[in-house]
């Protein structure tokens, strides 16, 4: 390829990693105008790409029902209790078909799980429902979703750390027993730090669905629990739309899983190469 | 006390890998088994470490039973082929690993594996991980592992025959050297039948199924009671020849190729072949036993025959020469500093009483 073509390609490149900046980054830059517009500037038929005057009280605004915080901290509550649930399950499930897959059942039953998750969800979710409505623990409740957001969570996490323990030695486990390490305590002492990167980024990914899920969410809690996914749509309603609290509320919302993913990326990269870099 | 018992232990898979085997490893004794790849060599390792299920048998250290005791319980060491380090974990950790297990306080820790680093001299790289240090290293620190967790039977998986030729010799001397080792007994598993002569006490050339010979090295060497045992020990392999002996009583006579390579059979060889009234044989005749002779030299007690050179090396010791001698094709070692061009004809003495007869499909040493 002669220099000139290598140039065109490379001035190609950048215009199309250009665009797709701006189409991904736009609906973040839009949040953040809007949500410190005042509500008649979001309303006007010509929009405003910057705000006229910066209202930063609507940030306060949002905090001045208390439940509004408290739809986080629900949030927060079921996003992590699944994650821990998922994580303890999936690694333990994964572990299994890693390491004895005739005895936990073969191919069969680890495809079975993932299926679960091809499901199309809203086609279960009445049923969900009601299966739910007779359960001691009822729908409107932290554990109901916790053990709702397994059906989608648990697959996932079950596969990837199959995965990652697969590519964990054998021998070195092995190692350990003849070190004196009972099982539990060899896979504490060696196989957990060989696939804790890649657990991270599981738990990152659960946690992540878990934080944003609206559909069940929506038809299973809103008296005793809400989420923030719920929260958000009322501040539309009949006579008017708050757009701006809206888009306030959902920038504060984004900020937990964007910290954690730059807490974390370092662990999240390497543990999504594991399976792909040996040694 | 802590003398290792194996009876009449099998295991097998979709095939039978180890069958009846019966072996005792005395206290203190240095047991070597030597045999090809894929033969079961690690298995019965594994089995006596308890990473894998016996069939059927018995294995006990000293008066315990441990058939079926799990790996963490057995009063066991060994070392991985594959060394199977902790990559996590520093050179002090990974030696210190088995004590940890025993839950022993700090201070002891530190002191047992600086002492055992020190020994093995890699008391400098104790803060390192496995994946910065060298492979020879690698061996000492998990060899250093096996050695704090003060077992009554050592295995050892090929512990050096991954390594460069250098280190290797090292090591060995260093195996001779432990005093550790010689307290316990040790198993050591090796495809490497130099290794196997120096180090072992008594030697098993592991066949299918099991143990073919057990011996001392010397006498295995000597005598080995197979054609498999014979060509699996020596370098270079021995020269086995398909043969037939014709003649009859004292003056049996060996005859291959196309009839121009023979020699009479030696009357101790006689007497016993002629026994058994052997017809078909296979003659085996180690490459020191051949000896290239130089222009006039006479060769008393060895029958002289004449070929030329197929294949000539010199190796680091010595020269290895194939030649073609009447439609066989000989292996013979010769000194270094003697030079040999390609279809040069040559005359080789061999030492007729050196050479063993073994039974054509069997390959049973008829001479035992």
């Amino acid at each position: 390829m002669s220099e000139q073509s290598a140039r065109l390609v490379r001035t190609l490149l950048l215009i199309f990693l250009g665009l797709w900046l701006i189409l991904t980054l736009f609906p973040l830059y839009w949040q953040f105008i809007t949500a410190f517009k005042s509500a008649a500037e979001t309303n006007r038929t010509i929009p405003t790409f910057w705000p006229e005057v910066w209202h930063f009280e609507n940030l306060a605004a949002i905090f001045a029902e208390p439940s509004n915080f408290g739809a986080l901290v629900d949030s927060f509550i079921i996003a992590t209790g699944n994650t821990v649930a998922s994580l303890v399950l999936g690694s333990l499930a994964g572990y299994a078909f890693a390491r004895f897959p005739r005895q936990a059942g073969g191919e069969n039953l680890a495809f079975w799980i993932l299926s679960n998750r091809m499901f199309p969800p809203v086609a279960v979710l009445v049923p969900m429902f009601f299966l739910f409505d007779a359960m001691p623990w009822g729908t409107d409740s932290y554990l109901s979703l916790i053990i709702l957001y397994l059906v989608f969570n648990m697959p996932l996490a079950t596969w990837l750390m199959m995965v990652f323990f697969r590519d964990a030695p054998r021998e070195l486990e092995e190692a350990a027993y003849l070190d004196g390490y009972t099982p539990l305590r060899a896979f504490v002492k060696v196989t957990l730090p060989l696939v804790l990167p890649g657990m991270i980024s599981v738990a990152m990914l659960c946690w992540i669905f878990a934080w944003n899920e609206y559909l069940f969410a929506n038809l299973f809690v809103g008296t005793q629990v809400r989420t923030f996914t719920i929260v958000i749509p009322t501040f539309t309603h009949g006579s008017q739309s708050l757009w701006n609290l809206q888009m306030a509320f959902s920038m504060v919302a984004m900020l937990p899983p964007v910290a954690l993913f730059i807490l974390l990326r370092r662990y999240m990269v390497r543990g999504l190469s594991l399976g792909v870099v040996k040694g | 006390m802590a003398r290792l018992q194996i009876e009449g232990l099998c295991k097998g898979w979709d095939f039978p890998v180890i069958d009846r085997l019966d072996l005792t490893v005395e206290e203190g004794e240095f047991f070597i088994v030597v045999g090809p790849s894929g033969i079961g060599k690690t298995t019965l390792l594994r089995l006596i470490a308890g990473l894998e299920t016996a069939d059927a048998g018995r294995i006990a250290i000293g008066d315990q039973d441990i058939t079926t005791l799990p790996p963490y319980k057995r009063p066991v060491a060994m070392t991985f082929e594959s060394y199977a380090l902790y990559p996590h974990l520093s050179v002090f950790e990974n030696i210190a690993s088995p004590l940890r297990a025993r839950r022993l306080d700090k201070a002891a820790i530190r002191q047992v594996v600086t002492e055992v680093a020190k020994l093995l001299r890699i008391e400098t790289l104790l803060d390192r991980r496995p994946g910065e240090i060298s492979g020879g290293q690698k061996q000492r620190t998990a060899l250093g592992r096996t050695l704090v967790a003060e077992p009554q039977v050592f295995l050892l998986d090929e512990p050096i025959s991954h390594l460069d030729a250098k280190i290797r010799h090292e090591l060995r001397l260093q195996f001779h050297s432990l005093e550790e080792l010689r307290r316990v007994a040790t198993l050591y598993v090796t495809h490497d039948y130099a290794e196997a002569l120096s180090l072992g006490d008594r030697i098993g050339v592991m066949g299918h199924g099991g143990l073919v010979q057990i011996g001392t090295a010397r006498d295995v060497f000597m005598r080995p009671r197979s054609l498999f045992v014979a060509q699996h020990l020596g370098q270079p392999a021995i020269n086995a020849v398909t043969a037939h002996l014709t003649g009859e009583g004292a003056a049996l006579h060996v005859r291959a190729g196309n009839s121009s390579f023979g020699f009479p059979v030696v009357a101790a060889h006689a007497a016993a072949l002629g026994r058994g009234g052997y017809r078909q044989v296979t003659v085996g005749i180690r490459p020191q036993h051949v000896k290239v002779l130089r222009n006039g030299e006479d060769a008393p007690g060895h029958h002289v025959i004449d070929g030329h050179v197929e294949i000539y090396e010199a190796l680091g010791a010595n020269g290895v020469l194939v030649a073609d001698a009447g439609g066989v094709n000989l292996t013979a070692l010769t000194s270094l500093e003697r030079d040999f061009a390609h279809r040069q004809p040559v005359r080789l003495a061999l030492q007729t009483d050196a050479v063993f007869y073994f039974h054509a499909d069997s390959g049973d040493n008829l001479l035992l």
